[in-house]
Parts: structure tokens; sequence; C-alpha cells
């Protein structure tokens, strides 16, 4: 695929993530000076309810090689429900897409308290290595046929 | 008199009776069009207009989409997919169901012409009647023009029903209404099993909760019988590659016009606004290439999520042929299988994205 | 004026000579594997592939031709900004067009947009390809049920606006020169036969009899007066638009509706200008330059008919519809013109 062709390519990770927890976590992975991959581009969101699936496939029209959408942990939210309510459109993104040809690991989701900068960090590390073996994305590109 | 004549006949009384005692303000059933095999909605206050009500194989239009848009009290002519459509405008409130008095058709299914066209070898306008006859359907002499391109094929010509109706009344699961106030005939049992899909699968998708083997017991089915996919492509979708899927679908959606008739033939459509038209943002550009094309209408699957009931009408009124069917049809089977929804089976359960379990769909979260 | 004729299975060499100077258009299926569209098996007259053309079972297309001149979308410009401003690139001028197979009513409707186009503004991008195109026309031997070309001094076999004119002749197509733009064409295609008097006679016979086959009929007379009274009919519009689901098919295909969005596109630093079909059937409609000024759908579909019927009349002293058909056997619900225009015939009241 592309990621040997061109070795310059590093995968680009966007991050959907609920203020109230899993930004907390990476920023506390920041502050804690854990090591995570520079792939990621974070946009803080007031909950992973806000998460619209149109965020998700606009992410990969414009390039982003893979979502990560992040939330409190079941039970947790901070709104009550909103992470159940993400967990729905996230679930039905990912399959339907998968059924269209789109990889099903460009598109992730994980619960990720404030406290929790390790699982951050490991999240972010495994998504980022996944995006590495399955090549850039090109699902938007044009391609004469 | 065959059964839809009874049904008919019966329908022109009902209405006439509604308007007249007052309890409804206006009717939406079909009548006859102005080319061969079609229909058309009649959407009426007046009496005399309901003897031009008519019930036959070519009544195709899901007539919910009207529904919203209009005011009072109504009465609705409905097949087994509007039934659930209108029970689905009223899960998400845009309608109410003590202003509807809904009259229910069992729906033996409808007759796609363009199957009839593929299989004749003539034009819709050529053929000068379909008729259907228990299960059979018999096609009467197209108009013979000597010397020119037509051979001239042993009419009358009989058909299979099942070789000739919209794949999703193949497929579908409650072709007797599932809330009505008037019932026009004797309730129908599901085509299902018809359609060429193991009864195996089917019970799967309909018991299974959660992900697991289910699925992959429907995905080895559907693999294993050659499928066509809407009727019109006889692909076996489910064995391409991810390459292939999209591919296949990139080039779909190159003929895309965005007309959106598929989005206003829609009766879960019914935003007043589009996300589609958002300016600011502006999601997607206007411009029809395949990229915003396509996905306009990933976006548009999403949002009927637990709305579409599968009647097929995005796909049949597609100036371009696009099988969205392939698509509407996936995620009507995802909701079913990651959430046990069904649309439209119960006007007192909230929205499928309103609402959720403690424990779903967990092995799709890391 | 030269008559010549061509063997069916020659038209693949007739289409490679051509193919030197013009890119050959024929009709085709764009990828859609489906044997038939609504009816028709051609969804758009689409680049040529080289392979043979098969046209004896060809309806009209989908599509209508004015997508190769006023595409669904279409590049103006690209821009770019740098350290001195802004620069702008212009599309590359394209290769002259040859629309082969085009129908009656389809070439009439260019002419029609030719009015538009050249009203108050030449527009730089119809134009130049509208007029380096040839059309080479195909006498339309088999009309649809909703067709009603007739009624609008549109002969299925009619000659006025293309530059040459096939007929098919059983395995012969007949080839008749009618402009001097086709007459030079002609004089550098080789490998062409003199008809006998005897394919004329077919060919004359054929249209004559596929004259008759368009049985569907309106009639115009009166019409845009009678249009111009009802104008405030609201009771009538929206009778007639209650059926109507608002999308662009109809205005879309339709060969003679002219509209387009323009939209530019950006990214960082740079972009471009397209421009792109719009409808007066959608409620978003000029949404973006002010409101848009209908706002009820009866007033939309009555704004479909009236430019037609009667704006156009008004400006152009033609009716905008040359009876294709699109419109009807397109829609999903089945909202039929003709009935519209009889009601607006048959509606009582303010006129005698």
């Amino acid at each position: 695929m592309g990621a040997e062709l061109n070795s310059e390519w590093e995968p680009r990770l966007l991050g959907l993530l609920c203020k109230w927890c899993s930004y907390g976590g990476a920023d506390l992975a920041g502050t804690s000076r854990k090591k995570y991959p520079p792939n990621i581009r974070i946009v803080k969101l007031p909950c992973s309810g806000r998460v619209d699936p149109l965020f998700i496939l606009k992410a990969l029209h414009l390039g982003f090689d893979g979502v990560l959408v992040s939330g409190c942990h079941p039970g947790e939210c901070h709104y009550q429900t909103g992470n159940f309510r993400a967990r729905r459109r996230v679930a039905i993104t990912k399959k339907f897409l998968e059924y269209m040809g789109i990889e099903p690991e460009r598109i992730q989701a994980s619960w990720i308290s404030a406290s929790e900068a390790g699982k951050f960090v490991e999240v972010v590390t495994e998504v980022t290595e996944g995006l590495r073996t399955i090549g850039p994305n090109q699902l938007f590109d044009e391609q004469r046929r | 008199m065959n059964s839809d004549g009874r049904m008919q006949q019966r329908l022109r009384h009902e209405a006439g009776a509604l308007l007249e005692q007052d309890k409804v303000d206006r009717i939406i059933g079909f009548e006859p069009g102005s080319l061969k095999f079609t229909t058309t909605p009649l959407i009426t206050k007046i009496k005399d207009d309901l003897d031009r009500l008519v019930i036959n194989p070519f009544i195709v239009n899901n007539l919910a989409v009207f529904l919203p848009g209009l005011k009072g009290r109504i009465a609705i002519v409905s097949k087994g997919c509007d039934s659930r459509s209108i029970v689905s405008l009223i899960q998400d409130n845009k309608v109410s169901r003590d202003d509807l008095v809904i009259i229910g058709i069992p729906c033996p299914g409808m007759i796609d012409l363009r199957k009839v066209e593929k299989l004749t070898g003539k034009d819709r306008d050529e053929m000068d009647d379909i008729i259907r006859e228990g299960d059979k359907v018999v096609i009467r002499e197209g108009i013979r023009d000597e010397g020119y391109g037509i051979t001239p094929d042993p009419y009358p010509l009989t058909l299979e029903v099942s070789d000739v109706l919209f794949d999703n009344c193949l497929a579908c699961e409650f072709p007797t209404p599932q809330d009505y106030d008037i019932l026009l005939g004797e309730p129908v049992a599901s085509r299902q099993s018809a359609a060429g899909e193991s009864v195996e699968s089917q019970e799967s998708r309909v018991e299974s909760r959660g992900e697991g083997d289910s699925r992959a017991k429907r995905l080895q089915s559907e693999a294993s019988s050659e499928r066509s996919v809407s009727g019109l492509q006889t692909i076996n979708y489910r064995l391409l590659t991810r390459q292939q899927r999209w591919g296949f679908w990139r080039k779909e959606f190159r003929r895309c016009i965005r007309c959106y008739a598929c989005r206003n033939i829609c009766p879960s459509c019914f935003c007043k606004r589009c996300f589609v038209e958002e300016s600011e943002p502006q999601w997607l550009m206007p411009v029809p290439r395949w990229q915003e094309n396509l996905m306009f209408q990933v976006i548009r699957n999403i949002h009927l999520a637990g709305r579409c009931t599968d009647c097929g009408e995005c796909e049949r009124s597609c100036p371009m042929n696009i099988p969205l069917r392939s698509l509407t049809m996936e995620m009507y089977n995802l909701v079913g299988e990651l959430f046990n929804f069904k649309a439209g089976m119960d006007k007192d359960a909230p929205p499928l994205m309103t609402h959720y379990e403690q424990e779903e769909a967990e092995d799709l979260i890391r | 004026m030269g008559i010549k004729k061509i063997a069916k299975k020659d038209i693949g060499n007739l289409l490679h000579q051509w193919g030197k100077d013009y890119t050959i258009l024929v009709p085709s299926t764009e990828g859609d594997t489906a044997l038939t569209v609504h009816g028709s098996r051609f969804t758009v007259h689409g680049l040529w592939d080289g392979s043979d053309v098969n046209l004896d079972w060809h309806r009209n297309t989908v599509k209508p031709p004015k997508s190769n001149f006023l595409p669904p979308m279409e590049e103006m410009f690209r821009f770019q900004k740098g350290k001195e401003g802004h620069s702008i690139e212009l599309p590359q001028e394209e290769r002259r067009q040859l629309i082969f197979g085009i129908r009656p009513c389809d070439a009439r409707s260019l002419r029609l947009l030719d009015m538009i186009f050249t009203d108050v503004y030449q527009d730089p991008y119809y134009l130049p390809k509208r007029n380096s195109a040839v059309l080479v026309g195909l006498v339309c031997l088999r009309p649809y049920d909703s067709c009603f070309c007739t009624s609008l001094g549109i002969s299925p076999g009619g000659s006025d606006d293309v530059d040459l004119l096939l007929t098919d002749i059983g395995d012969e197509f007949l080839i008749e020169e009618i402009s001097d733009k086709g007459k030079r064409l002609m004089e550098l295609t080789a490998g062409l036969e003199d008809a006998t008097e005897d394919d004329i006679t077919k060919a004359s016979e054929a249209k004559e009899k596929a004259y008759g086959k368009v049985t569907r009929k309106i009639d115009t007379q009166h019409l845009k007066d009678k249009l111009l009274s009802s104008f405030e009919d609201e009771t009538y519009w929206e009778k007639v638009a209650a059926k109507c689901i608002g999308c662009g098919i109809c205005t879309f295909l339709c060969p003679t509706c002219y509209c387009f969005d323009i939209t530019d596109e950006k990214v960082k630093k740079q972009g471009a200008r397209f421009r792109c079909w719009d409808s007066c059937a959608f409620s978003l409609y000029t949404k973006m330059p002010m409101e848009n000024p209908r706002e009820e759908k009866w007033q939309r579909v009555r704004q479909k008919v009236c430019h037609k019927f009667e704006f156009y009349p008004m400006s152009f002293d033609v009716i905008a519809c040359t009876g294709c058909g699109r419109c009807i056997r397109l829609c999903p619900v089945n909202w039929d013109i003709c009935q519209t225009l009889e009601g607006i015939r048959d509606r009582g009241g303010d006129h005698q």
C-alpha cells in the first residue's frame, strides 16, 4: 500500500474527546510526561454525545486516516446519557461504513476517564499503529479508472 | 372481482363515509396515473374525487410522506410498509395518531415495472395489460412495430409474481399494516421466504440481540447464494472485497445528480432543512461530485436508522438507478442486529437514537 | 443537398473518422449495468468508448443533452493566493463535441437554451461548447407515451435544429445534410454510399409514421394568457401541487431548464469556483443572495409551469418546452404537466 511507497507518510488521527473525561485524560498524560504519538489532533467536545456521524465522515473526507471518539465510561456521563447515545451512533456508523467498504479500523471509540492517562496513551498508540498498518486514507481521492 | 377490486370498492365506500360524517378533513389515497401502469397520489377534501380511488399492483408510493406537511384530520390509505412509516412518524412526534384514520391494505406486493421490462424485453408503454392473477402475472400483447427492432414475442406471457415484485416486497416482513383503523381485506402472510433468503437467516435477524454469531451466520448464508442487489445488478455484493465495495459505490454515486428525490420521497426524511443544504457550516458542497453524493447518502442513511421501513421508495424514485436499497436494507438489518430494533412497530416506543440500553454494542468500543 | 447512407455495422468507422476532430458523445449507460432506466437504456450522451454503437433499442436518454453544454457541475476557474495576491486559472478549452443520436426535441431544446445564454450576456462557458458542437440527429421512431413534441411544433423526424439527420431504414441509416456545418463534416467523411430513391422513400415513410405515434397532445392556444389569469389562483395551484414532493427531477432533467448555482470551494490558499444545476423546485433556491420569493410549494410548482409556458413566451415569443416527456415519466409521483395545463384551460372564471 501507499505506506511503503511513501516513507514520509504519518497517519493523521482525529480525536473527538469529551471535555469531562478523555480530554482530561489527555491532559493528564501530558502533565505526567507520558509519551503518546503526535499523530492525534484533538477536538474538545462538551460530551461524546455531541458526536455527529457527520463529523466522522467529514474527517475521513478531509483526509484524516482515522477518527477516535472518546467519552466517559458507561454510567459516568456528566449529562447522564450522552455516552450511551454516542455509542449507538458510533456503532451504526462504523458498521455501516464497513459495509460500504471503509476499514473499520478507521473509526474507533473508547471510554477513557480523566484519570486514565495510561489508557489514553495506550489507545492512541494502538490506534495509530493500526492506521499505520492499513495505510493512508485514499477513500475520497479521485482515481482515474 | 379480484381482491384488489373488492378492496377498492370498500375503500371508496369507507372514505366517502369518513368525509360525509366529518370524521376527517382529507383523504390521501391513490388514483390512476396518466401513464400506463402508474398510479398517482390523490390528496383531496372533495367527495366526488373519491370515485377515482384505486387499489391495484401499482400503488407504489409511500403516502406517509405527505403527512408531516398537512394539517387537520386525515384518512390515509396505507400498505404494510407505509403503516410502519406512519407509526415511525408518530414516534417522532411528526403526526398525532388521534388525527389519523389509517385505512389499511393487506399488501400482496407491488409490481416492479423495471423487472417486467427486463423480462419481456418491452417497455412499459408497449405493453397492453399487466394483470395479477394469484401467483401469476399475465402480460398482454405489446405493440408490434413491424420491421423495427422488436421481434414479436409469444404474448400473452405469464410470469411468476415472485419474478416481478419489487425486491423490498419480496423481502417484506409485515405486508399487513401494523396499525390501522379500517382493514380492507384479510391479513396476508409475510412473503419473506420467497425472497431467496434462507429462513434461518431471517430468524436469526429477528431474534438476534447485539452482534455475535447471528450476524456471521447471516453473512454466510447471504454469501452462499447469488444475490441481486436491488434487482438491478446481479452481483454478489457480500463476496466483494472491501476495496471492491468502495469502488462499487464510488462508481454508482458518480451518476447521482443530487435531485434529492430519494430524500423528498422518503417519509422518514422530514427535516425542514436538510444537513446537506446547510451553508454555515457548509458540510457538503452542492456540486454533484461522487464524494459529496456518497457522503450525502451515507449520512441520510444514518439519519434513517430506526426510521427506514424498507418501503423502497428511494430506489424506485432514483432517476439514475442507483441501488440505494442496498444501503437502506443494510441499515435496517444493522439496527435489528445491534439494538434489536425494528422501525415503526410500536408507536409508544422511543425513537431508536433517543434511547439506549445499559449494555449494548460494547464490543465495538475499545 | 446530398443524401447518403451507411450500414449500421459501419457506424463505428464513421465515429472513428469524426473522432479525429471531435469528442464523440453517444447514448451511453454511464456505468449503469441495468437494462432499463424507466424505459430507457441510456442515461446520457457520454464519451464513446470505441465499441459498437447499437441504437436499435434507443429511446431518449434520461439526462438531456443540456448536460453536455451546461454540465451538472462545471469548474469555472481555479484560484490561488500567492504573495502577489490572487491568481486565476481558467479551464482549458475543450475539444469540439459531436453529439451522436440526439433527438429532434432535444436538439430544439438547445436552441431554446441559446436564447437565454445570449440574452443579457454571452455565457462564456455554454456558448463556446455549443457553437463548436455538431449535432447528429436521429429520427425518433419510438416516442414514449409521455411524449407530446408535436404539440409544440416539433416532429420526431424534424431536422430544424440538427446538422445531420439519421433515419433508421432497417440495416442502414440514411444520412441527410441539414446545415452548412453538417455539409462540411460530410465532405470530410469517406465511405458513404449515395442513398437510392427507395431509401429516401423508406425514410420519409418512417418519419411520417413516427409523427403519428405521438398521441399525447396539449393545446397551447391562448395558454400564455390563461396562465397569466390563473397566477393568483391559489386554490388551483395548491391542488395541482399537493402531490409534488419538491424534488429536482423534473427541472434537472428538463432539457430547457437552465438554472444554476455558483459556489466557491477553498481549501487553504487555493480553490475553485463551480457552477452546478439548481432548481426552482427547491425551497432553498436563491436563499443565498436573499430569500426565496416562493416560500410555498404551490408557488414553486407554479413557477416551473409559468416559466416555460408564460414567461418564456413573453420574453422570447416561444414556449420553453419541447414535449420530451421526461418530467412526466421520471416523476416519482406521476405529476403530469399536461394535466396541469389542461386544468388551466378548463379553469372556470375570469377568462372567456
